[in-house]
């Protein structure tokens, strides 16, 4: 237990370590990350962010409010800056975490030790790692679930009734602020009500009716007041082209780094299914692997897991403290007791011993199958060099995950301070020119005091279903209206590219982050058409 | 069913699982059934939704033998 323990507290001084080398990182670090500020910008201002993207600044969102919504004091206080998104997403990640192990310990005959390493199991994670950092409302929306299953969990086990209907009110309005940081705890408010509906379906029927009111009633007043974009960008520009070569790779990825918990967890489900009663978690785990399959969809990726791995903690934490306290030795008698478990009653009962000591090792590989860190700096050189452990990734970092297909964030490496002298560079470039600047990222944009002008990828979202009317983004392009045109992804639509590469022509690049930004200024002369 | 004490049964359970395995198999070969300018067949998204109605189905039956167990 103890080797495993530290295996994982070292994967959670490389997550703080992380989280505090981005904090400090005063530009965009994953694609996206600075329209989460912007969104935040405008709420704070009482706007909204789902708007017209065919006028000036062709800017909307495509995510819900309710992350931004709780960034939008910071920004009362500090202004713009990136550091109390990524504190958010940090500190979502860790309450997720003390709420899997709280659940294992309740829920697990109050076995310490597992449910402390199910809690760090989650923050070892590398999507997790990878994620929640960032100024993004992945894991925001995950703790959310992760609160929402904790606390409904033993509901229908409440005798008082008052009592049981404060805990279904807090744990659906959990599953509502899931909803309403984004659109994917569908798998949760899902597994919620066919949890309910298993156990008493009268229970199920009435507070999911209560549940949609509500959930509509905000659905429909934000529609109102946003003339009807906010239908048109979260919801209808969100159906995207799926990839299902996309979802086998990062499924085979997802099972690489957490097959170790995984199989436990699976186990565990058939001993609910077929020998105890379905719980929550079983049902949540099952609905957060369903939704997983979406990350096949163009934009989606890796952090469509987060939730199963949420799951899967739990999962394996329960397994693991059956274990523990070895109680595989009381099965109920039914159909498949007598042609299974009897049987291998005596095998059974030898492998509850070896149990108690494969629990550790499990946990142990584990932590080494998803071992990410620098193998620079001071600590971290040192242990690179006892264990011989080579960087695979940007800026001197290893990773045991890897891109084995399309939608793996390549993220997860410390940035340098070459990193930030780039950024203020390209700032700098931004700052030069007294014309508007069309940036894929918004950071730049933001420190030099100049409209944030286009969202990119929702631009492809909307123009990939025909959706978006770019003829007003030419015509500026065509005139020549921005002075500088900042790429690093060139996410925007195909025919906004092709007369950027007519107009522009690139004047210089700049390597930040292990990306290459190309900096393109007007051309003299277009190309002929 | 709609009284306070009703719960479901893993016989009811798997008898829920094998329709739903059955209706969403059928529903996915109407897409094709239905849709008759579509090319191509069969494709690997369908091959996963039908996969996974298959495994639906498997698994309600297997859950019908336990009869009045609680779900």
């Amino acid at each position: 237990m103890i080797a495993a323990l530290v295996i994982l507290l070292f994967h959670l001084m490389v997550y703080g370590v992380f989280a505090l080398n981005l904090m400090q990182f005063p530009f965009d670090y994953d694609q996206g990350e600075g329209f989460e500020l912007v969104d935040t910008i405008l709420f704070s201002q009482g706007q909204f962010p789902y708007r017209d993207t065919n006028v000036y600044p062709f800017y909307s969102s495509n995510y819900p409010p309710l992350f931004h919504v709780i960034a939008a004091p910071f920004v009362w206080l500090f202004g713009e800056a990136y550091w109390y998104g990524r504190l958010l997403g940090t500190l979502s990640a860790i309450i997720a975490a003390c709420a899997i192990g709280y659940a294992v310990y309740r829920d697990g005959g109050r076995q310490r030790w597992v449910a402390v390493l199910s809690g760090l199991a989650f923050l070892a994670s590398n999507t997790v790692y990878h994620i929640a950092p960032l100024f993004r409302q992945h894991m925001t929306m995950v703790m959310f679930e992760t609160l929402a299953i904790v606390v409904l969990a033993n509901v229908n086990e409440i005798k008082d009734q008052r009592r049981r209907r404060r805990v279904l009110f807090t744990g659906l309005a959990f599953v509502l602020a899931a909803g309403y940081t984004k659109q994917l705890a569908i798998a949760t408010a899902i597994a919620v009500f066919v949890f309910l509906f298993i156990r008493q379906p009268r229970r199920s029927l009435v507070w999911g009716v209560g549940f949609a009111l509500v959930g509509g009633a905000i659905f429909l007043w934000m529609n109102i007041a946003t003339d009807g974009q906010w239908w048109l960008q979260t919801i209808t520009a969100n159906v995207n082209q799926f990839i299902p070569e996309q979802t086998v790779g990062l499924f085979r990825l997802w099972f690489s780094l957490h097959g170790f918990l995984i199989v436990p967890a699976a186990l565990y489900i058939l001993y609910e299914l077929y020998f105890s009663r379905l719980s929550i978690y079983a049902i949540w785990f099952i609905a957060g692997v369903g939704v997983s399959i979406l990350s096949g969809k163009w934009g989606a990726g890796d952090s469509y897991f987060t939730t199963s791995i949420a799951g899967l903690c739990i999962l394996s934490g329960l397994f693991a403290a059956k274990t523990m306290r070895r109680e595989w030795v009381n099965f109920p008698i039914n159909l498949y007791t007598r042609r299974i478990i009897l049987p291998l009653w005596r095998v059974a009962n030898r492998l509850s011993g070896v149990g108690v000591l494969l629990i550790p090792l499990l946990y142990i590989g584990y932590g080494i199958a998803t071992l990410h860190m620098p193998t620079q700096g001071a600590v971290f050189s040192t242990v690179a060099d006892v264990f011989n452990i080579q960087p695979n990734a940007q800026n001197g970092f290893y990773d045991s995950a890897g891109r084995i297909a399309g939608g793996y964030a390549d993220i997860g490496h410390l940035t340098s301070q070459a990193d930030i002298d780039a950024g203020w560079h390209i700032v700098d470039l931004v700052r030069a020119t007294d014309q508007l600047v069309l940036s894929e990222e918004a950071s730049f944009n933001l420190i030099a005091g100049k409209d944030v002008i286009t969202n990119p990828t929702q631009l492809l979202n909307l123009a990939q279903q025909g959706l978006f009317d770019s003829s007003a983004l030419i015509a500026m392009i065509e005139r020549q209206d921005f002075g500088l045109i900042i790429m690093r992804a060139q996410f925007y639509p195909v025919d906004v590219l092709q007369r950027i590469a007519v107009y522009y022509e690139i004047v210089e690049t700049v390597p930040m982050n292990g990306f290459e930004y190309m900096i393109l200024a007007p051309r003299s002369t277009p190309l002929p058409e | 069913m709609f009284s306070n004490h009703f719960t479901l049964t893993k016989r009811l359970l798997g008898l829920l699982m094998l329709i739903g395995g059955i209706a969403g198999f059928a529903a996915i070969m109407a897409i094709d059934l239905l849709d008759v300018g579509r090319e191509g067949g069969i494709g690997p998204a369908q091959q996963i939704a039908l996969a996974l109605c298959v495994l639906l189905a498997f698994l309600g039956v297997t859950l019908i033998p336990l009869g009045d167990d609680p779900a």
